[in-house]
C-alpha cells in the first residue's frame, strides 16, 4: 500500500464490528451497509426538482413566504448596488448631486494614485494566488497523510484564520515595529541588519503587509483536506495494483480531484483580496507614498472627503474586476463539475 | 388546516416585513420624547455617554448627569451611546450621514476641523445670537476663544470646551544626565542635547508620524517670524507651501532629526502610542502633546515609576534667543443639530451650564484640559488643578509667539496626506520641494 492509500484509513475491525452490530439485517440477512445503498437509491428522484411546479394552492403562501426574503435581498443588496453604480456617474458629497457623466471615470485613470492602488491590489492576489493556495494545498494534502500530531497541526495552522483582521493587523504591527519588533530582533540575533523599518519603507511596505496574510493557510489546508478524505481509496488501491508510484498518485489522482476545491479557494482568497482594506488601514493607512494602498482603501479615502460618487466610480471598477475573475477562475478550474 | 397553516404563514410574514420595516425607522437623533409629559425638554447628546477609557467622554457624561440634577423638571440631558463619540477618522463621516438625514443630534462635538467639513450641511446651529443674547457669557470666553470654531460668514458653530496651550513634556532626570538642568529655548540648543541623548543611547524626541510629528512642525514653523501667520491663513491659500521659506526650513529641520536618529525609529505609524511608549518607559527624553496627556498617559500604570514627579512641561524652543512660542488650541467645540426653539433653549442651558466656573474647573481636574473661559484666581487655586498644564497656559501668555495647530486651519486631507508622504520624504524617496508640492495638493484633493 502507497502511502496515498492512507488518506482514509481502513476502520479497525473491532469498529467495523461494531457498526455491523449497530445495523439490523436487511432482506435474506445480509447485513446492511449503513444506510448507504437506500440513500443511493433514493438521491436522485426521477424528475428534477427545479421547475417542478408549485400547486395552485399554494402559490400565495408561496409567495408571501418569500417575500421577507427578497425584500431584505432587494434592500440590502439590489437597492445599494444599484445606487453605486449610478451614482458613480454623478458629483456627490451627500447633500450637492450632479451627473457628471463619466468625469469621475476619467478623473480616476488620469490619477497615478489609482493605478499604484490597482497594481497593489493585483500583488496581493498574485500573492494569495501563488504563495498562499498552493502552500495551503501542499500542507493539506501533507496532513491529510495524517502524520503524527496532524490534528494538533491543523488546529495550529487554523487559528490564524479565527482571529479578526483588526487583531491580525496590530500583532503585525508589533511585530515589524523597527524599534522593539520581533522580526528585527530576530535578525539582530542572528547578526543581520536589524533597523529595518519594514512597513513604512517603500522598498519592503507591500512585502511586509503581504508577508501578514500569505501564511494564513488555514482555510486551504481544511478545504483540501475535506476534499482528498472524499477521494474513494479504492482509486488509489487500484493505483498501487497497476504500479503507480507515490508521486504519481499524487499527481494523476490527487492533485486532478483537486481541481475544483483549488479553483474555490483561488476564487475566493481573489474576492477577499480585490476587497482588501482593514488590514492594509491598520498597518499603513496605505502608505508610504500610497506603496500599499489598495483599490478599497483609495475608494475609502475619497469616501472620507466627501466625494462619494468617485468612490463608487472606484467600488464600480472593484465590482467589474471582481466579475472577470470570477468568470475567468470558474472557467480555468471549471468549478463546479465533476472532477472525474 | 391547510388554510389556517396558509393563513399563520401569511400573517408571519407580513409581521416579519412590518418588524423589518419599523427597525429601520429610529435613528440617533430621534427623540420620540422631546418633551416629556411633566413639559421637561429633553435633548439628545451623542458625546455624553460613560467611558472608563476616554476622560472627556467620562466628564461629560457626569457633568450631564449633574445638569439634569439641576435642571429637573425643566431639562434633561438623554444620552446616546454613539461608537463614533470619540475624535476618529469615522467620525465626520457619521454626522455627516446623520446630517443628511436630518437626524444629528441635539448635543455633540467637534473639532475645527469637522466643524469645517460640517457647516457645508447647513445643519448646524449657530450661537451668535445666544451669545449676543448674553453679553456676560459672551465676555467671559478668552480671546481668540472661537477663532478655529468660526464659520467664514461670523457664524458661531460651536462653544469650546477648552483652551490649551500645547508644550513639549521633558524628562528632567535624563536631561540632567545629559548636563541639561532646564528645557532649551533654541532649537540649536535643542538638538545639542539631542545628540548628547543618542550619546547615552537614548532617544531625544518621541513622536508618532501623525498629531504629535505635525506639532513639532507647528513648533518649528510657528516659532518663525510669519510662521503664525502660514498656520492661520496661507495654509489655505497656498498652492505650494513649498513657496513659504517659514515651511521649507521647518520641514527640512524636522526631516534632519529623524535622520540624524534623534527620533524614535517607529514614528510612522501615525498611532500617539508610538510616542507615549517610549517616554512612558523613558526610552525617550522628550514627547510633545497636550495637557490631557497627563491624565491620559503620564498618571496611568503604563508609566515608569515616578516619572510623572520627573516630568517637566515647556513651551516649543525658539529659532533664536526669547523666540519661545506655543500652540494655542480650543479643541472639540459643543454644537447643536437642532432647530427646534425649545431644544434650543435647553442647548443654550446646557451650553452655559458647561462653560460655568464650577464646571470648567471640574473638568480641567477630570481631564487635565484648561477652561476657555477667565477664571477667578482665587477658585482655581483652590481647586488645586494638575500644575503641568496650569504652569504652561500661565507660561504662554508671556510667550513670543503663539499659533495653531496645523490642524486647526489646514486642509481636511492633511492628516491622511501627511501619513501617507512623511515616511517615503523621511526616508529619501522625495526631496523637500516634492513633498511640500505633494502635501499642498493631496491634502486639499479628493482622494488623497
Amino acid at each position: 500500500m502507497s502511502a496515498f492509500t492512507k488518506h482514509r484509513p481502513p476502520r479497525s475491525a473491532s469498529r467495523k464490528r461494531r457498526a455491523a452490530a449497530a445495523e439490523p439485517a436487511g432482506p435474506g440477512g445480509q447485513v446492511r451497509d449503513g444506510g448507504r445503498a437506500r440513500r443511493r437509491n433514493h438521491r436522485r428522484p426521477a424528475k428534477p426538482v427545479a421547475g417542478t411546479r408549485i400547486p395552485r394552492g399554494m402559490r400565495g403562501p408561496v409567495a408571501v413566504s418569500l417575500l421577507p426574503g427578497l425584500l431584505l435581498f432587494g434592500t440590502f443588496f439590489l437597492v445599494p448596488v444599484f445606487v453605486l453604480v449610478a451614482t458613480a456617474f454623478a458629483r456627490w458629497g451627500g447633500l450637492d448631486f450632479a451627473w457628471v457623466g463619466l468625469d469621475n471615470y476619467r478623473q480616476m485613470f488620469d490619477d497615478p494614485v489609482f493605478f499604484k492602488a490597482m497594481v497593489n491590489t493585483l500583488f496581493y492576489a498574485a500573492a494569495s494566488v501563488f504563495i498562499q493556495v498552493p502552500l495551503g494545498v501542499g500542507v493539506g494534502m501533507v496532513l491529510a497523510l495524517r502524520p503524527r500530531g496532524w490534528k494538533a497541526l491543523r488546529t495550529i495552522i487554523f487559528i490564524p484564520f479565527v482571529i479578526s483582521g483588526a487583531a491580525y493587523a496590530l500583532i503585525f504591527s508589533m511585530f515589524y515595529n523597527p524599534r522593539a519588533g520581533l522580526l528585527n530582533n530576530a535578525l539582530g540575533a542572528l547578526g543581520l541588519p536589524g533597523d529595518r523599518d519594514w512597513l513604512f519603507d517603500t522598498a519592503t511596505a507591500r512585502w511586509a503587509v503581504a508577508g501578514t496574510f500569505v501564511f494564513v493557510i488555514g482555510f486551504v489546508v481544511v478545504l483540501v483536506m475535506a476534499e482528498i478524505a472524499s477521494i474513494p481509496t479504492e482509486m488509489y488501491e487500484a493505483a498501487s495494483v497497476d504500479g503507480a508510484s507515490t508521486w504519481q498518485q499524487l499527481t494523476r489522482i490527487t492533485l486532478p480531484l483537486l481541481r475544483n476545491v483549488i479553483g474555490t479557494a483561488i476564487l475566493i482568497r481573489l474576492l477577499v483580496d480585490i476587497g482588501m482594506f482593514d488590514l492594509v488601514y491598520i498597518l499603513t493607512a496605505g502608505g508610504p507614498d500610497d506603496a500599499t494602498a489598495t483599490l478599497a482603501l483609495y475608494a475609502y479615502r475619497a469616501y472620507l472627503n466627501g466625494e462619494w460618487g468617485y468612490a463608487n466610480a472606484v467600488g464600480s471598477v472593484i465590482i467589474v474586476i471582481g466579475l472577470v475573475l470570477i468568470v475567468t477562475v470558474r472557467r480555468t478550474f471549471r468549478i463546479g463539475e465533476r472532477a472525474l | 388546516m391547510v388554510k389556517a397553516r396558509r393563513t399563520t404563514v401569511a400573517t408571519v410574514s407580513a409581521a416579519a416585513i412590518l418588524a423589518a420595516v419599523a427597525g429601520c425607522s429610529s435613528g440617533p437623533g430621534t427623540s420620540d420624547s422631546d418633551t416629556s409629559g411633566s413639559g421637561e425638554v429633553v435633548v439628545t447628546c451623542a458625546t455624553c455617554q460613560e467611558s472608563p477609557t476616554d476622560p472627556f467622554l467620562q466628564y461629560n457624561y457626569e457633568a450631564a448627569q449633574r445638569f439634569n440634577e439641576e435642571f429637573a423638571g425643566d431639562y434633561r440631558i438623554e444620552t446616546i451611546e454613539n461608537p463614533n463619540a470619540g475624535s476618529g477618522d469615522d467620525r465626520l463621516q457619521y454626522y455627516q450621514r446623520l446630517a443628511l438625514a436630518d437626524d444629528l443630534p441635539d448635543l455633540f462635538q467637534l473639532n475645527s476641523g469637522e466643524i469645517k467639513a460640517m457647516q457645508e450641511t447647513g445643519k448646524l446651529h449657530d450661537f451668535t445670537s445666544s451669545l449676543d443674547a448674553d453679553g456676560d457669557w459672551a465676555a467671559s470666553f478668552h480671546d481668540q476663544a472661537f477663532d478655529a470654531l468660526t464659520g467664514s460668514e461670523g457664524q458661531i458653530w460651536a462653544i469650546p470646551q477648552q483652551r490649551d496651550a500645547i508644550g513639549i513634556y521633558y524628562n528632567s532626570a535624563l536631561l540632567e544626565a545629559a548636563g541639561y538642568d532646564q528645557f532649551p529655548e533654541t532649537w540649536d540648543d535643542f538638538e545639542d542635547l539631542a545628540a548628547e541623548l543618542k550619546q547615552q543611547g537614548k532617544i531625544a524626541l518621541a513622536l508618532d508620524g501623525d498629531w504629535a510629528t505635525k506639532l513639532m512642525w507647528a513648533n518649528l514653523i510657528g516659532t518663525q517670524p510669519g510662521g503664525a501667520e502660514f498656520l492661520g491663513e496661507k495654509i489655505v491659500e497656498l498652492d505650494d507651501w513649498g513657496d513659504d521659506p517659514t515651511v521649507v526650513q521647518a520641514t527640512e529641520r524636522l526631516r534632519d532629526w529623524h535622520t540624524e536618529g534623534y527620533v524614535n525609529s517607529d514614528a510612522f505609524s501615525g498611532d500617539f502610542q508610538s510616542a507615549a511608549a517610549p517616554y512612558l518607559t523613558e526610552e525617550a527624553a522628550t514627547v510633545p502633546n497636550g495637557p490631557w496627556f497627563v491624565n491620559t498617559n503620564l498618571k496611568t500604570t503604563g508609566a515608569a515609576e515616578g516619572l510623572y514627579e520627573n516630568t517637566g512641561y515647556a513651551p516649543a524652543p525658539g529659532w533664536t534667543d526669547d523666540g519661545q512660542g506655543s500652540v494655542i488650541v480650543s479643541g472639540a467645540g459643543w454644537v447643536s443639530g437642532t432647530t427646534d426653539e425649545r431644544e434650543l433653549e435647553a442647548v443654550d442651558a446646557f451650553v452655559k451650564f458647561m462653560t460655568s466656573e464650577d464646571e470648567v474647573l471640574a473638568q480641567a481636574q477630570e481631564t487635565g484640559a484648561n477652561p476657555p473661559v477667565q477664571v477667578d484666581a482665587t477658585a482655581t487655586a483652590a481647586a488645586d488643578l494638575e500644575p503641568l498644564a496650569t504652569g504652561l497656559i500661565e507660561q504662554a501668555v508671556d510667550l513670543k509667539y503663539s499659533y495653531p495647530h496645523a490642524r486647526v486651519h489646514g486642509p481636511a486631507g492633511l492628516d491622511t496626506s501627511w501619513k501617507n508622504l512623511w515616511p517615503a520624504y523621511v526616508k529619501g524617496d522625495m526631496d523637500t520641494d516634492e513633498f511640500l508640492q505633494r502635501l499642498t495638493e493631496d491634502s486639499a484633493s479628493s482622494a488623497q
